[in-house]
């Protein structure tokens, strides 16, 4: 043991105290930033040799502290899980969104719905067959077709716009998964070069971390550790980010014409078409993905549907069944020209409601046919029913996906919770450690200035005997 | 999932999702309170949603039959009185053949009457050609504006032009009710005592001159008649009972739109006073949430340290 070596110890201790100060101070800095991770420094006491060699001058009692390290708490397994149920949850909380739009197009139930334009173009019929002659009547009805074809187009039409908006989000999105895939390899790298480096990566680590997890919300990817640190990135099976380098997703197919004719789907790079290999996309990506192929054209295709039984019923009884004001046949009532329904009767005298063509060529005023046709509303599987099953079908599907979407941010909230708990900042804890580091330190100087003291009587005050 | 440590992070998060969840539920108060329904979209209640669009779709329906029960009425009443006005022509046609057949009357006199059966007929055949909205009421579905010609100069006329067509109404879900009575079953057709004939052969038999409209004299022209009228009084018994009917469909109707309006409301419409209530409730619920989150939050060993 040298003289000095004391100086030494408490040297040590002064630096480990200030290091833990810091450390504190940057804790507290960090209480509220998002994806930070506690950090504690990690102490070893210094010991001497612990093997015997000549000269060796090892007294027992060690040679103060060193600063072995700066841990950053993060539960992996529970970091894993988090990934896991976020992307779940942005899935869920994308269909749910998706399904309360349609609902909005849908308005019902409501006097601004198609229910309440096709109960008054059936009604339209009786005001005709009580007053065959009415010119009001007649144009009254035509006009409440009109409305009928307008509710219905502009409902399909509504869902289209949100198949557009859809795909382009779908194409902003998948973008920004290439650009946070991109920015997860640089910083892999910058990990892997400061971990080689002895350096220590803890605030690279937090800020990957927080751009994986947006992978993870986005296309619900996961995530496998490899070497020095840096984290391999996947979708489904297959790498997104390994190590350095990424593999980019691209759109394929765009919806074709009726939109929703044709799959969408997120390829990797380089594939032609739609049925080239596929990326396993979940999260945000997934659940647009779903809505794309699956939610917007089924309502569409429902919908479609309702405006296709509502021709065939009217055609049924109006088209060469029923005779107009001039005792001339019917002619189509409706006609779908384009995937839109349009009324094809123009001149309310065409309207056809009488069921005999009257005998003296000045036609009949019969309204037996619009009599028929205003009863159409409560026919067993006609349009009426048909919509109404498209609603009930909308409502239960959208009320499931919101109980999903609840249950899930339970789920998130608990795992959330969880995580806070292991790597959040506790002010209570670091104000400990202030405290308890702060005392270290005054305690160091206290033994510096102990061993100063030591070491002066020894300078000063030895051999001075009859000075 | 419990966990020793509690950190600061930990704390506004759980704060802040019961914040936002109270804030939530208020929200829906509230828009169930400005909007006056409880299912405001199907995800609401897919059931509730069907059932107010069914309640709806018959609601309109039972208006329109309403509507339809309406106007089956105006025409009936129209073909009632029509009926009624004619009835009284008949019978006076009857009294002034009783009083032809009377020995007393000289040629003058029975041409007098003559002429006014004359008078009578051409009358007639304006009730018989009564319109409702234009259209004539025994004149069936006809497209003409006629239902018997009218007589013109030198021609007694008094021929059925229009068609023995049923003017329905619908008044019930399956249930129409013809609305008029045709000309042929109200004044007889041409095969046996059709009124007009029979009218122009009483008055050509009191003239004295040649057989007309099958009608060999007075007293066949008298029992004629009366067939006539029988026929008449007939076609007002159907149109009675059929007003009858359909005042009683209607009324069935106009009850049904009260009961059908009651529970429309009751499935879609909130009850007023459970759900401020309710909104008073979750205020409560809210402020206490945003006491305790005062209190959790604040206090920090900082306070304690000097």
């Amino acid at each position: 043991m040298s003289t000095f070596s004391g100086l030494n110890t408490g040297l040590s201790s002064l630096y480990a105290s200030r290091r833990a100060l810091e450390l504190a101070g940057q804790n507290i800095s960090n209480v509220n930033t998002e994806g930070y991770s506690r950090q504690r420094l990690d102490l070893q006491s210094v010991g001497g040799p612990v093997t015997s060699a000549l000269h060796a001058t090892y007294d027992g009692v060690g040679n103060g502290v060193m600063v072995a390290g700066v841990d950053r708490l993060r539960d992996m397994f529970l970091e894993a899980r988090a990934l896991t149920e976020r992307g779940t949850a942005a899935g869920l909380a994308g269909d749910r969104v998706l399904l309360g739009r349609v609902e909005a197009v849908l308005a019902e139930p409501g006097d601004a719905g198609i229910s309440r334009q096709l109960a008054d173009f059936w009604d339209g019929w009786d005001d005709v067959a009580n007053n065959p002659d009415s010119l009001a009547a007649r144009s009254q009805l035509l006009e409440r077709a009109q409305t009928l074809a307008e509710g219905l187009n502009g409902a399909v039409q509504a869902l289209d716009a949100q198949y557009d908006a859809s795909h382009q989000e779908l194409a902003a999105t998948v973008l920004d998964i290439n650009a946070v895939a991109v920015g997860v390899a640089d910083f892999n790298r910058a990990i892997v070069s400061a971990t080689r480096a002895g350096l220590s990566p803890n605030d690279l680590l937090d800020k990957r971390d927080v751009l994986v997890q947006r992978l993870a919300e986005m296309a619900g990817a996961t995530v496998k550790h490899g070497d020095a640190g840096s984290v391999d990135v996947f979708l489904g099976g297959t790498a997104l980010v390994t190590g350095t380098t990424t593999c980019p997703l691209q759109v394929s197919g765009t919806g074709g014409t009726p939109p929703g004719s044709d799959a969408v789907a997120v390829v990797w790079a380089g594939a032609a078409d739609a049925s080239g290999p596929q990326a396993a996309v979940g999260g945000a990506a997934g659940s647009l993905l779903k809505g794309l192929n699956d939610v917007l054209p089924r309502y569409r295709a429902q919908l479609t549907d309702v405006a296709e039984r509502v021709r065939t019923q009217v055609d049924a009884v109006h088209d060469a069944q029923a005779f107009d004001q001039q005792g001339a046949p019917g002619e189509h009532f409706f006609v779908i020209t384009d995937g839109r329904l349009v009324v094809n009767v123009s001149d309310p005298a065409r309207i056809a409601a009488s069921a005999s063509p009257g005998t003296d060529g000045t036609g009949d005023r019969g309204g037996t046919k619009a009599a028929q046709l205003a009863e159409l509303s409560s026919a067993k599987g006609g349009a009426d029913e048909l919509y109404r099953r498209t609603v009930v079908a909308l409502g239960v599907e959208a009320q499931a996906a919101g109980r999903r979407v609840e249950i899930q941010d339970d789920i998130l909230a608990q795992v959330d919770a969880a995580r806070e708990a292991e790597s959040g900042v506790s002010l209570d804890e670091e104000m400990t450690n202030l405290l308890a580091f702060q005392k270290a330190y005054e305690g160091a100087a206290r033994f510096i200035s102990a061993i100063d003291q030591v070491l002066d009587t020894l300078i000063n005050r030895t051999g001075v005997v009859g000075r | 999932m419990s966990s020793p440590r509690v950190t600061q992070r930990s704390v506004t998060s759980t704060v802040m999702r019961g914040l936002q969840a109270n804030a939530l539920r208020m929200q829906q108060i509230q828009e169930q309170l400005s909007s006056g329904r409880q299912v405001n979209r199907p995800s609401d209640s897919p059931v509730k949603t069907v059932e107010a669009m069914q309640f709806r779709g018959t609601l309109s329906r039972t208006e329109q039959y309403v509507r339809n029960a309406q106007d089956g009425l105006a025409v009936l009443g129209t073909v009632d009185s029509a009926l009624s006005s004619g009835l009284e022509m008949v019978r006076r046609a009857r009294d002034l053949t009783l009083t032809g057949m009377n020995g007393a009357n000289g040629a003058q006199g029975r041409e007098a009457l003559a002429a006014e059966i004359d008078q009578l007929r051409e009358s007639l055949i304006g009730v018989a050609n009564t319109r409702y909205l234009d259209r004539p009421v025994f004149g069936g579905n006809t497209g003409g504006a006629l239902a018997y010609s009218t007589p013109v100069a030198g021609d007694p006329a008094g021929a059925f032009v229009g068609d023995t067509g049923a003017a329905l109404r619908t008044v019930a879900a399956g249930t129409q009710v013809e609305v008029n009575v045709t000309g042929p079953e109200t004044f007889g057709d041409g095969t046996d005592s059709q009124l007009f004939d029979v009218l122009a052969g009483l008055s050509a038999a009191l003239r004295g001159g040649p057989e007309v409209g099958g009608v060999t004299d007075l007293d066949d022209g008298l029992s004629k008649l009366d067939r006539a009228t029988e026929r008449i009084v007939a076609a007002l018994g159907k149109v009675g009972a059929r007003t009858n009917r359909v005042e009683t469909l209607a009324a069935k109707a106009e009850d049904s739109l009260v009961t059908l309006t009651n529970s429309l409301a009751e499935v879609e419409s909130i009850d007023l006073p459970k759900t401020i209530v309710e909104l008073q409730m979750q205020e409560v619920a809210y402020q206490a949430a945003l006491g305790a989150t005062a209190r959790v939050v604040q206090p920090s060993l900082l306070d304690f340290l000097r």
